[in-house]
This record gives structure tokens, C-alpha cells and sequence, in this order.
């Protein structure tokens, strides 16, 4: 199977998707002739014109909430937000009224809108653009949230997100972008959640998210030659989650890690342990181990900011650790 | 009788009262109007006379506590720190308090899940002992599994409540343990008979090797793994359940040293402790005896030769034993005399009984010492129960040893009662 | 200026039914305040009362398939874009038939099969929705308008600079209708907006008109012909409509002379208000008598006591109801 970029994935579901709909349209920062800063939308409005692939001024409320009336009234903006880091801008169109308006409005109005944005520390930017800030938006219900962890993750779940009738965030990593993997040609959709088994195992259980994913599949390279065999699931979607299969690994290797790269305290990983530990309490053999980023804003400098992202030897360890019969915060 | 100082109901709703001082101290005459001790309520504070003349003893709730109203406050008995068993019996009831000695109460502890009552294994302090608190005041047997029980506090083993080879309901107490060496020890079975007033030094327990003799090649494994504190056993959520389902004890692992939290790879050790090692046998044993006052079997046995043509008597009390082990077949070997005969057993009438091979391990020894001058026997369990016949007065003993794997006590106790049935009336057995 | 004479049948009609709309605005708030103060309506609600010739002069300007955005105080447009008084009121008291199934209450009302988009909660929280909608206007070649209906308290929000900005360059068909009714919640327009609201407007090509907002005609004609070039493609526009607010910021807003002398309140009530303007305008035109209007505001009594009457009597949505239309797609959100 040929491979491509995870760039070159969302731009082909962004392209698939406008060709099928003409209702939908990009809207957002530098998103036209300029394909965005990280060049994943070039050439669309070469061949969709500016009238569907549309630049704004930088004026994110504005121009996300410009998308809301318009997914209301009939089309399925594809909003591109250039830094996760910006949803804070975007907080009230995003959570007062796009995640609403369907039940406010007792099922009358929808909002078929794809929110595009990034997650993603080490890429150097400092504490206002590289934070990952899903578990914001996951908390608000009405709010589906995707998080793709492959160029094929990134295609399938994009197109199922514009097909959607409810507002949608996808986080990408922005380190992945240039990440190659297998995409078939043939057109597929990823549906929502679905978690992916993207390894067997049965001593322990590794749930990633995003890049994460790929963090746990290293970890469990590292520990398969230890003989440790862990593993490793992408939930893709954080909502909806598909807790059944999650539990169901939990319930096969009764140990877990949950990583993700959101801020530790009160976050994705947090939620999966306490939905595990809820639902399969008798089955746990260690407590369920969290591994986010660390709760400090990313800091600039490489020697600091390394140290603030699980890594797959940190996952390894701790892996280890639920192995041994060490008595992890037991006393 | 000892005369009981009682925590007086003074307000009309006091629940209770607040000692603010004892005048009188513990062993100190105390006449009929002397002022014994101040308490306070929500009201007021008043003085509490003597109502009995005699000695202060027993002072059980000191200045500062708060103590209910209706309570036993301290007693005034005819000497002073005697314990006042008055004209009761030595055999009265261990569950009257006001005849124990003061000190600190060892109760029964709860080892298990769903534990009612521990079996005393042994106790290894003898009445008058001088204990340290860490020292092991005895051993006892859960449905589960055998434990050493340390003393808890220093003092001197000042009263026993049950022997050795007698269970008693969880949180009951057991023994106590003063301060001071006892005059007055008190020392009674629960079964009501007084036990035999042994002197201190013939009570020598048997050194008996920890119980911790497992695999020693197991990674987990600590010569002495600590036991917290609270007796909570830290074991993973799975690990609990997998013990639960399949009906296994975590205590075990606790016992046999293995290093807490315990996690489902524990469960395959757990399983595969041996039921009770050798060194354990004697530790984990039961030990049961029951007094027939008439013994109907030496007329069965003339019975049984002159009619039934059964003239081994060996064979016959083999059939009984057999027919009160509750199995379809049995070996059971008989020492008598110094000889030792193996008989095979069916079910059914006693004519069916054969002489077994001897190397074959038989389900149950009967040691037969009817004509030994030996009385009382406590030779602890061997690979098989021991049923030992020995002669007491006009009728007989029967004493049961065996190790807790050999018999669950409730099988204990319905071996021996069986047996002491058929032995009391042997042609029941025919019937 | 011409009315398009395809809509018009005859001024009479339109007149008696701006008339009665504005009549039914006022009935409808009157009910409203009566089921607040008697404690029969639960939450909090924003009174409408005096600025009925904005939302009716507007609305009567705009087909059904036109859209407008809403705000807490809304009754009014929804009113006025054709909502029906039995799911106003039902909606008011949380029923199950209420336009939203209860789930919005008061300050979210939203009638979609009237082009309602829906009030807004959020002071400003429209303005990129109503922005939103005319841009699938434009993208989709409808030639459908979309009225943005905001305070002057609301200028303060950026967000209506973000999308006027957006709205001038991309030629939407938006119309920017901002109610100035002299008073941001508790405090007087004159302290929280420096300068001109329309000038906000003009800075970005914004063609901006001010209108006595109590003078329904005068509001409809530039609606009308507003409405009509932004169908062309000549928008968007901005109205600031001069009007006044009867009661205070909510019902609860009793004691309100610290921000507010009654004197003017009472001025405006005896010499301004838009109901009995257009009433005397009707008389004196020959168009109705007096005796005419009292038996419409009879009328329209009656139909407001009876839907007040069915709504306080209709069901509650059942406790199953409280995870559905989360999302479109899930029936419950939390089965």
C-alpha cells in the first residue's frame, strides 16, 4: 500500500469530502494560497476557489463563530484553528454555542461543524503554542473530540468528522505531519468510537492517545524484549470513548497506563483510569498509572522541555514497575 | 460476692458520668459511707460513697474518664487485690467477669473474611508466666489457617478462659494478662470443667518451629515478612477476587512469609503451599477428648466372639472407628500393646473387616491404652488422626489428635462424638 | 422608495398586522411579568415592553426564510418572526411543548421553522452566528438576509468588530440592527459606549442608518429597502434603532431610580410609546377605529390568557429527556 504524510491525509479527506458536499468549506487563518503554516492545505483552493476555502482575518472568535451560523443554517464549515493553543480565543462560540445549540434549541438546530486544530509539545514553540488541550473541550458535552494518530487515522477520522452532524474537534499532532504510513487509495472512513487494538498483549495494557500511540507501541517494543507483553490501544475518539473495549483489555492484562499528552492533573488520562477503575476494579492487578505531560507551562528551552512529555522509555518503566511486585503508592 | 461500685444515675438525663477523682486507691480498706470517688454531670459534681466495707479492687475506669451510666466502676471484695471468686465454683463460667483477675483482656482475634470463632491451637504461656507483648501467648486456628497470636502488652498470664484444642466466638476473652504476678490465677476450660491446676513448670509448650516452612527458592519469600498492624492483608483488587472465588486464604501467604501486596500471580503460590508442611503439622493440630463414664465395648467384644464369631477384638474396634469416619472404605491401624495390626474396612457390617497390608498409610490411627496406667495423652497429630483409647475411672477417654488439614473440627468434633457413641454402645453401630 | 409589489397586497393589511404584532408583543410580556411575579414561572426574564416597533418593524420586512439572531431579551422577535404564544409560553415554563422542549427557557427561545436562529444568552454571542448564517447565504446563492438583533450594551463585545470586518470584506447580506435602548443593564449607554454606534460601523464601509425605533413605519421602510439591496448583494448594513425598555433590565429590576428616573420612564410610556403612535396613525388615516383596535386588543388578550392557561397546565418533558438531543446522532447521550 503506497504511504503518505499526515499532512497529505487531511488534505486528501478535506478534498474527497468537498468534492462529495458542496456545502463544505475551510474557513480560517491563512488556510488559502498559503495551505496554512504547516502547508497541510495547499492546493485546495486552487481547485475549491476562494469562496470554499476561505482566509480571515486574524479573529478567531469571530471567524469560529461566523462558522456556527453557518453550519446552522446549512453548510459544514471546516474551521481551521492554526494553534490548539488558540481555543482559549474561541472558548465561548465553541462551548456556549456550538456544543448547545442542538440541545437548547430541543433538537431543532444542529451544528455540523469540523473544528481542525493541533496538540503536540517538542516542537520548540514555548508555553503559547504547544500545548495539548483536548480535555477542554472533551469535558463539554455536545463537543465530539477525535485525535488521529496515524496519516490513516487522520484521513478516516477527518472524513467521518465532516460527515458528522455535531460539531467535532479534531487535534492533530503537529509533529506528525511529515509522519508517513499506509493509506489505501480506495476511499474509507474511520467511524467514531471505535478504539483500535494496534497491538496484542497480555501482560499489560498501554491506552495512547495521538502521538502517544506511537510512545506505547515503542514501549512495548522495549518491553517485549524484556518479555513483557503489552498491549497497545488507540481509543482514537475521546467522545464519544469506546469504554468497552478498553475495559475489556483492562479485564485481559489487569494492569494499565493511560498516556496522553494533555497536562496530567485533571485530564484524559485521569478520566480513563477512573472509567477503568470504576468498571473493572476486581480485575486490576496494580493501580491504573497515569502519564501526561507535566503541570508546568511547555517550557522553551529543549534541555527542559523534553523532560516534560512521556516517552516511551519513561512508559517502559513504569510498565515495569506494575510488573514487579513493587507496592506502587501503597503504603 | 464482691460488693460492685456502679457509675450512679444522678441527672434526669445523664447518660454519664465523669470521674473527676478517686479517693481511695486500689487495695485500700474502704468502710460502709467512706467517700469513694467525686463525679461530675452536666449538673454538678458529688461525692459517691462505699456502700459495702471490704478492700477497693478492680479499679476498672480512672479519674478523667467518662464512663456510662449503670457501669461496673471497680469492685469492693473481703481482700485486698484478690481476685473474688467468692464461693463460686472454679468452674464458673468464664464469661463472668467480675471473677477475672484485673489486667489486660486478650480476646479472640478475627483473622478471617467470615471467621465466628478461632480454635487455641496451644497456648505457649502457662498461668503465672511472665509475658513480654511480644511475645506469642498462643496459637490459633481459623477455618482457614493456623496463626500465632502475640501477647500485646507486658504483664503475667493471670487468667486462661479456654484450653488448648477449644474454639471460642471472635472478640471473646480468652485470657487475661495483670500488671502484677497473680495470686489468684484463674484457669477454666469453656467447656465449664476445671481444668487440671498443672504447675507452671510442667507446662512447658512445645518449641514449635514457626510456621513458615515453604519453598525456599520463592523470590518473595521474606524470612519474616512484616504483618501490619491492623492485620489488613495489601492485596490488588484481582488478587482478592481470584483468593475469593476459588476459596483460598491470603492469610496463608501471610503466614508463610511471603512479602505483601499480593497481586493474582500470588493466587499459583497460594495454591501451591502444601496443605501443611511437615514442621506444621504439629503446630496446625486438634486435639478433642470425650469421656464415656460407662464403656460398653468389652461386653460387645464377648458379645461379638461368642456370637458372631469376631474374636479380634483389634478388628472390631477398628470397625468402630472406621464406621465413625463417614467413608465408604477406611484403613485403620490399631496399636495396642505394643503391636500395631492394619485392618480394611468397608462399609457395612463388621464381618467384612481384613487384615491390610501395614506399609499401606492408614486414614486413622487407634491407639488403644485401656490397659496403660497412662490417663491423659497430648502426643500431637501424626500423618494420619490418632484416637486414643485410655481408661478413665470406671469408663473411658477418648482423645483425638490430628493435624487441621487431616479434619475440619466440625469433622473433629463428629469423629470423636461418633466414635464415643459406638464405643458407649457398640451395638448401635450394628443397628 | 417602492415597495416591492409582489409582497404587498394592500398597506391596510400590513399596517393592521404590524399593529396587532406589536399588540401581541406587548400581550405576551404582560402575561410573562404575571407569571414571574406570581412565581409560576421558574428562571428570569427580560421584558420587551416598549421596543415592539423595532422587532415588528424588522421582522415584517423579512420573509419566513430569512433569518435573525436573538438575544436575552427576545421575546419580542421571536414574536414578531411568527412564533406561536401556546410554545412561547410552554417553552417560558419549561414544558415539553414548548419550542425547545424546555430546554432553553426564556433566553433561548429559537423557532427554526420561522428562521428563528434563537436568542442568545451570551451578551454579543450572536453576532458571529447571524455573520455565520449570511455567509451560507452567499456560499450557497440563497438570497436569504439575516437581521443580527443586539443592545448597545452588546457594541462593547469585540466580536462584533471580528465579524463586521469579516461581513464588509466578504459583501455578506447581514443586517446589524442594534437596539439602543439607552441602557446596558444597570447603567446608562453614555458610560460604557464612547463616540458614535453607528461610526463603529462606518469604519468598516458599513453603510449605517439611525431610526426613531419607535416608529414602526419608519423602522419597516428602511428595513425594507435595507433588506432588499442586501438580497443583491449590497450589504451588510447596520440600523441603531433609538427605543426604550419599559420595565427594567430583568422583571426582578424593581428599584431601579439609581440608574433610572421614572420621569422619563413616564415620558416615554405617555409620549412615545409605538403602540399607541401607530394606533393614533390608524385612526387618523381612516386605515381602523378605535373601537376596531380595542376589539384586536381584546382579542389578542383572549388568545394570550388561553395559551397561558394551556401552557401552565401541559406536561413537564419526561426525566428521559434530559440526555437527549445532546448530539444529533445519539438518541441518549448517557445510556
Amino acid at each position: 500500500m503506497r504511504e503518505i504524510t499526515l499532512s497529505q491525509a487531511v488534505n486528501e479527506a478535506l478534498a474527497e469530502e468537498m468534492r462529495r458536499d458542496e456545502t463544505v468549506f475551510i474557513i480560517g487563518e491563512d488556510v488559502a494560497e498559503a495551505g496554512t503554516p504547516f502547508k497541510v492545505l495547499s492546493g485546495l483552493v486552487e481547485e475549491f476557489g476562494a469562496q470554499r476555502v476561505v482566509d480571515t482575518p486574524i479573529a478567531e472568535p469571530g471567524f469560529m463563530g461566523l462558522a456556527v451560523g453557518a453550519a446552522m443554517t446549512g453548510t459544514r464549515p471546516v474551521v481551521d484553528l492554526m494553534f490548539g493553543d488558540f481555543i482559549y480565543l474561541i472558548m465561548d462560540q465553541l462551548c456556549n454555542q456550538a456544543a448547545k445549540t442542538h440541545y437548547m434549541s430541543g433538537g431543532k438546530l444542529s451544528v455540523p461543524l469540523v473544528l481542525r486544530t493541533n496538540l503536540g509539545a517538542t516542537r520548540r514553540s514555548a508555553a503559547q503554542h504547544s500545548q495539548s488541550l483536548h480535555a477542554l473541550v472533551a469535558h463539554i458535552p455536545g463537543l465530539k473530540v477525535a485525535l488521529p494518530s496515524s496519516a490513516y487515522e487522520a484521513k478516516g477520522l477527518m472524513k467521518t468528522a465532516i460527515r458528522d452532524n455535531n460539531p467535532v474537534v479534531i487535534f492533530e499532532d503537529k509533529l506528525m505531519y511529515n509522519d508517513k504510513a499506509p493509506v489505501p487509495e480506495e476511499e474509507f472512513l474511520i467511524p467514531f468510537g471505535q478504539a483500535n487494538i494496534k497491538r496484542e498483549g497480555s501482560d499489560i495494557t498501554l491506552i495512547g492517545t495521538s502521538s502517544m500511540v506511537q510512545v506505547c507501541e515503542k514501549a512495548a517494543e522495549i518491553l517485549a524484549a524484556e518479555g513483557i507483553s503489552a498491549e497497545v490501544i488507540d481509543p482514537r475518539t475521546i467522545v464519544p470513548l469506546d469504554e468497552e473495549a478498553l475495559l475489556k483489555s483492562a479485564k485481559k492484562t489487569s494492569r494499565v497506563i493511560v498516556v496522553d499528552e494533555g497536562h496530567q492533573s485533571f485530564g484524559i488520562t485521569g478520566e480513563i483510569a477512573s472509567r477503568i477503575n470504576e468498571k473493572a476494579f476486581y480485575h486490576l492487578d496494580a493501580p491504573v498509572l497515569r502519564m501526561g505531560a507535566m503541570d508546568v507551562p511547555v517550557p522553551f528551552s529543549p534541555a527542559l522541555e523534553d523532560i516534560t512529555v512521556p516517552t516511551p522509555q519513561g512508559v517502559a518503566e513504569n510498565a515495569r514497575r506494575l510488573m514487579s511486585r513493587e507496592m506502587i503508592h501503597a503504603a | 460476692m464482691p460488693h460492685e461500685v456502679i457509675m450512679p444515675a444522678l441527672g434526669m438525663a445523664q447518660d454519664t458520668g465523669l470521674i473527676v477523682a478517686w479517693h481511695k486507691a486500689p487495695g485500700d480498706a474502704v468502710k460502709t459511707g467512706d467517700v469513694l470517688f467525686e463525679v461530675e454531670t452536666d449538673k454538678a459534681t458529688m461525692e459517691v460513697e462505699a456502700q459495702a466495707d471490704g478492700f477497693l479492687n478492680q479499679v476498672r475506669h480512672h479519674a478523667g474518664q467518662d464512663v456510662p451510666v449503670g457501669e461496673v466502676i471497680a469492685l469492693i471484695g473481703s481482700t485486698a487485690e484478690a481476685v473474688e471468686t467468692g464461693d463460686a465454683p472454679v468452674t464458673a463460667a468464664p464469661a463472668d467477669a467480675t471473677a477475672l483477675p484485673a489486667g489486660h483482656n486478650v480476646i479472640m482475634p478475627a483473622l478471617g473474611m467470615a471467621q465466628d470463632t478461632g480454635l487455641i491451637v496451644a497456648w505457649h504461656k502457662a498461668l503465672g508466666d511472665a509475658v513480654r507483648a511480644s511475645d506469642i501467648l498462643f496459637e490459633v486456628e481459623t477455618d482457614k489457617a493456623t496463626m500465632e497470636v502475640e501477647a500485646g502488652v507486658d504483664g503475667f498470664v493471670a487468667a486462661l478462659l479456654a484450653e488448648a484444642g477449644e474454639a471460642a466466638p471472635v472478640g471473646e476473652t480468652i485470657a487475661v494478662i495483670s500488671a502484677k504476678k497473680p495470686e489468684n490465677a484463674v484457669k477454666v476450660s469453656r467447656a465449664g470443667a476445671p481444668a487440671p491446676a498443672a504447675p507452671p513448670a510442667s507446662v512447658q509448650p512445645a518449641p514449635k518451629p514457626e510456621a513458615k516452612a515453604a519453598e525456599p527458592n520463592t523470590p518473595a519469600r521474606k524470612p519474616s515478612a512484616p504483618v501490619r498492624a491492623d492485620r489488613r492483608i495489601l492485596a490488588s483488587p484481582k488478587a482478592r477476587r481470584l483468593a475469593l472465588e476459588q476459596g483460598l486464604d491470603l492469610n496463608r501467604l501471610v503466614e508463610a512469609g511471603y512479602a505483601q501486596p499480593y497481586h493474582a500471580a500470588d493466587i499459583d503460590i497460594l495454591k501451591s503451599l502444601p496443605a501443611e508442611t511437615g514442621a506444621t503439622v504439629q503446630a496446625a493440630s486438634r486435639r478433642l477428648t470425650a469421656e464415656l463414664v460407662t464403656d460398653g465395648f468389652a461386653a460387645f467384644a464377648d458379645w461379638a466372639k461368642k456370637h458372631a464369631e469376631l474374636g479380634d477384638a483389634s478388628a472390631l474396634l477398628a470397625g468402630l472407628a472406621a464406621g465413625s469416619l463417614a467413608r465408604d472404605h477406611a484403613t485403620i491401624a490399631v496399636e495396642s500393646f505394643g503391636q500395631s495390626r492394619c485392618y480394611s474396612v468397608p462399609a457395612g457390617p463388621l464381618n467384612g473387616i481384613t487384615r491390610a497390608d501395614p506399609d499401606i498409610a492408614a486414614d486413622l490411627h487407634l491407639r488403644d491404652l485401656r490397659m496403660s496406667p497412662i490417663t491423659c495423652v497430648a502426643l500431637g497429630a501424626e500423618e494420619a488422626p490418632v484416637l486414643t483409647l485410655t481408661r478413665s475411672g470406671a469408663g473411658l477417654s477418648i482423645t483425638l489428635e490430628c493435624a487441621s488439614h487431616h479434619l475440619t473440627a466440625a469433622q473433629a468434633v463428629a469423629l470423636v462424638s461418633e466414635f464415643a457413641g459406638r464405643m458407649e454402645q457398640p451395638l448401635r453401630h450394628l443397628l | 422608495m417602492l415597495m416591492s409589489p409582489a409582497k404587498k397586497k394592500s398597506n391596510t393589511e400590513d399596517y393592521l398586522r404590524m399593529y396587532r404584532q406589536m399588540v401581541r408583543i406587548r400581550t405576551f410580556e404582560d402575561n410573562a411579568n404575571q407569571l414571574y411575579l406570581s412565581a409560576k414561572m421558574p428562571g428570569l426574564t427580560h421584558m420587551y415592553s416598549g421596543e415592539e416597533a423595532v422587532a415588528v418593524g424588522i421582522c415584517e420586512a423579512l420573509k419566513v426564510t430569512d433569518k435573525i439572531t436573538s438575544t436575552h431579551r427576545g421575546h419580542g422577535h421571536c414574536v414578531a418572526k411568527g412564533a406561536e404564544f401556546k410554545q412561547m409560553f410552554c417553552e417560558l415554563l419549561g414544558k415539553e411543548e414548548g419550542y425547545c422542549r424546555g430546554k432553553g427557557g426564556s433566553m433561548h427561545i429559537a423557532d427554526q421553522s420561522n428562521g428563528n436562529l434563537g436568542a442568545n444568552a451570551i451578551v454579543g454571542g450572536s453576532m458571529g452566528i447571524a455573520t455565520g448564517s449570511a455567509f451560507t447565504a452567499k456560499l450557497l446563492g440563497r438570497d436569504d438576509v439575516t437581521v443580527c438583533f443586539f443592545g448597545d450594551g452588546a457594541t462593547a463585545q469585540g466580536l462584533l468588530y471580528e465579524v463586521m470586518n469579516m461581513a464588509a470584506l466578504w459583501n455578506l447580506p447581514v443586517i446589524y440592527a442594534c437596539e439602543n435602548n439607552g441602557y446596558s443593564e444597570y447603567t446608562t449607554t453614555a458610560e460604557i459606549a464612547a463616540g458614535s454606534i453607528t461610526a463603529r460601523a462606518e469604519a468598516f464601509g458599513i453603510e449605517a442608518h439611525r431610526v426613531d425605533g419607535q416608529d414602526v413605519l419608519a423602522v419597516n421602510t428602511l428595513t425594507e429597502s435595507l433588506v432588499a439591496r442586501a438580497r443583491k448583494g449590497e450589504g451588510p448594513f447596520f440600523i441603531e434603532l433609538m427605543t426604550y425598555r419599559y420595565h427594567g433590565h430583568h422583571v426582578g429590576d424593581i428599584n431601579r431610580e439609581y440608574y433610572r428616573p421614572k420621569d422619563e420612564e413616564r415620558d416615554w410610556k405617555e409620549n412615545k410609546d409605538p403602540i399607541t403612535l401607530f394606533g393614533a396613525y390608524l385612526t387618523k388615516e381612516g386605515i381602523a377605529t378605535a373601537e376596531e383596535l380595542e376589539a384586536m386588543q381584546a382579542d389578542v388578550r383572549q388568545d394570550a390568557a388561553a395559551a397561558v392557561e394551556y401552557a401552565l397546565a401541559a406536561k413537564y418533558p419526561e426525566e428521559s429527556e434530559v440526555d437527549m438531543h445532546v448530539y444529533t446522532d445519539v438518541r441518549h447521550a448517557l445510556a
